[in-house]
């Protein structure tokens, strides 16, 4: 295990079409931590995550990711290094079953036969989804929250190192989205989460960063950030709705 | 009717268990290739050939315990395709004129031709169907792979195969937003409507696919699909192949024979 997973040192990106997606951007994360990042839309988060795993090389700054810098050459080994879970799974899912989606990842990295089979398997059963039952399914006859299983079982069966999440627990129901916070907090990656989540993120991150038009406001503990609603407007974000009541139970609020 | 491909499941008695269903996919793929080839390839008005033909592609349908009602109703709507490249054959020129009306007429060769082609398509269209039927998609695709076909063409039928269900929504909840907000009015409006969808449509399959090969690059994709393991062709599958391989040597004998 690096010490060091991430490094970022004034990252900036300009899209073609002329929009400055980010501006300066410092950041390090250490091994083994959960970091939620945070942001309006249209912030940045996205094109941030892109960069991590590579599918954005950096224009202007310099990132380096487990001691091996963002470099062509490199880009095998980071992508092996950093798994990245796409927020629409219907855009990750492309093999026609279930198996061979989760196999695609080891499978690139050259694995065969049995170690291949004994690793999905541990992946699918880490996100609690049978082989034997799911296995031989077709990705389109899945629900939502089962989709998003299988896709952080094919990131997961490439053994990486850090977890990057888009958006995950976006169209996921109630039972489901707690369901993938347990399974996060029980994996012991590090792990940087993108979101509008604030709950989530104050359920599995202890540090939060914040981004606004492409720069980081705020870098620091969650806790500080979800109580301070001035901030988090100002930057086009609400607090949890448990944590803005003064009370906890609505049989306690005052009569209207 | 492909809008609905959603809906239906195209290997729906793929999981019985046969002669038919224990031989490899492979194997299965090849029988086919063979009889329909033997088929096709027979000179028109070998009619003895066919019937022979026909009495093997029945021995595999039944083996091969598929649902015949919906083998029927299948090869009834590709028939219909077939029959409108069928239609032309039968005025052509050439032997006996039997009826004719203004410059259209009908010969024996034109009947002859149009009975040979008849049968060749239908005959291929059970087998085709009976393969489809019996084998899963993915299985399919993998079978296609073990015959050498280029992996980067097996893998776009893949993505087809995964996609085509989802865009299939994607046109179902556009046409429901459409209707929504009262689509109605002339027949002229609606096509025009529906075409703004199938260029939204396109433009979205284009961005979804940029998305897609990012998902597939971001986990490792470096040009070429990953390649499944070779199965071996156990001695049922020889023998298979062997036989099928004997049986339309013998349909194209009878004539030889004679």
């Amino acid at each position: 295990m690096h010490h060091n997973p991430i490094a970022i040192a004034n990252l900036s990106y300009t899209y073609p079409d002329g929009t400055q997606a980010l501006k300066g951007i410092n950041l390090s994360i250490q091994a083994t931590e959960r970091v939620a990042l945070v942001g309006a839309n249209g912030s940045g988060k996205s094109t941030l995550l892109l960069h991590f795993n590579g599918l954005i090389i950096p224009q202007e700054g310099e990132i380096v990711v487990g001691e091996m810098p963002m470099t062509p050459q490199n880009l095998k080994a980071i992508r092996n290094f950093v798994g990245l879970v796409f927020q629409n799974p219907d855009d990750q899912l492309f093999m026609p079953t279930v198996w061979e989606d989760v196999t695609f990842g080891p499978r690139n990295q050259g694995m065969q036969g049995h170690p291949l089979e004994h690793r999905a398997a541990a992946a699918m059963r880490a996100v609690s989804l049978d082989p034997q039952e799911y296995g031989p399914r077709n990705a389109n006859n899945l629900s939502g929250g089962e989709k998003k299983r299988v896709a952080i079982a094919g990131v997961l069966a490439m053994q990486p190192q850090v977890l990057v999440l888009d958006e995950p627990s976006a169209q996921l129901d109630p039972r489901c989205r707690r369901e993938l916070i347990y399974l996060l907090d029980s994996l012991p990656l590090t792990q940087l989460i993108a979101t509008h989540d604030l709950d989530l993120a104050l359920e599995l991150c202890d540090r939060t960063v914040v981004l606004s038009q492409g720069q980081i406001v705020y870098d620091g503990p969650t806790e500080s950030i979800l109580g301070n609603s001035k901030l988090l407007e100002q930057h086009a974000l609400e607090m949890p709705l448990s944590y803005s009541r003064p009370y906890c139970q609505l049989d306690h609020a005052p009569a209207a | 009717m492909l809008l609905h491909i959603g809906a239906f499941r195209l290997d729906i008695d793929s999981k019985h268990a046969s002669l038919w269903h224990s031989l490899a996919p492979k194997t299965r793929v090849l029988c086919t290739l063979l009889l329909i080839f033997a088929i096709a390839l027979t000179p028109n008005g070998r009619w003895w050939t066919w019937a022979h033909y026909a009495g093997v592609v029945g021995v595999i349908a039944l083996c091969s315990r598929v649902t015949l009602a919906v083998l029927c109703k299948r090869v009834a709507i590709e028939s219909v395709f077939i029959s409108i490249v069928l239609v032309g054959t039968l005025f052509r020129g050439g032997g006996t004129v039997l009826w004719h009306w203004g410059w259209l007429q009908v010969t024996t060769v034109g009947l002859q031709v149009l009975g040979s082609v008849t049968l060749k398509s239908v005959l291929s269209l059970v087998m085709a169907n009976v393969l489809i039927l019996t084998t899963s998609v993915p299985s399919l695709l993998q079978a296609l792979v073990a015959l050498r076909m280029p992996p980067l063409l097996v893998a776009i039928l893949a993505s087809m195969y995964r996609y085509i269900a989802v865009l299939a929504d994607e046109f179902q909840s556009m046409q429901r937003a459409a209707r929504s907000r009262n689509l109605m009015g002339s027949n002229r409006w609606q096509r025009l409507v529906v075409g703004n969808m199938f260029g939204s449509l396109f433009i979205r399959t284009l961005e979804r696919g940029e998305r897609v090969h990012q998902a597939m690059v971001s986990r490792g994709y470096d040009g070429l699909p990953p390649m499944a393991e070779a199965t071996t062709a156990s001695r049922r599958d020889i023998v298979a192949l062997t036989v099928i391989t004997g049986l339309t040597l013998l349909g194209q004998g009878v004539y030889l024979l004679r």
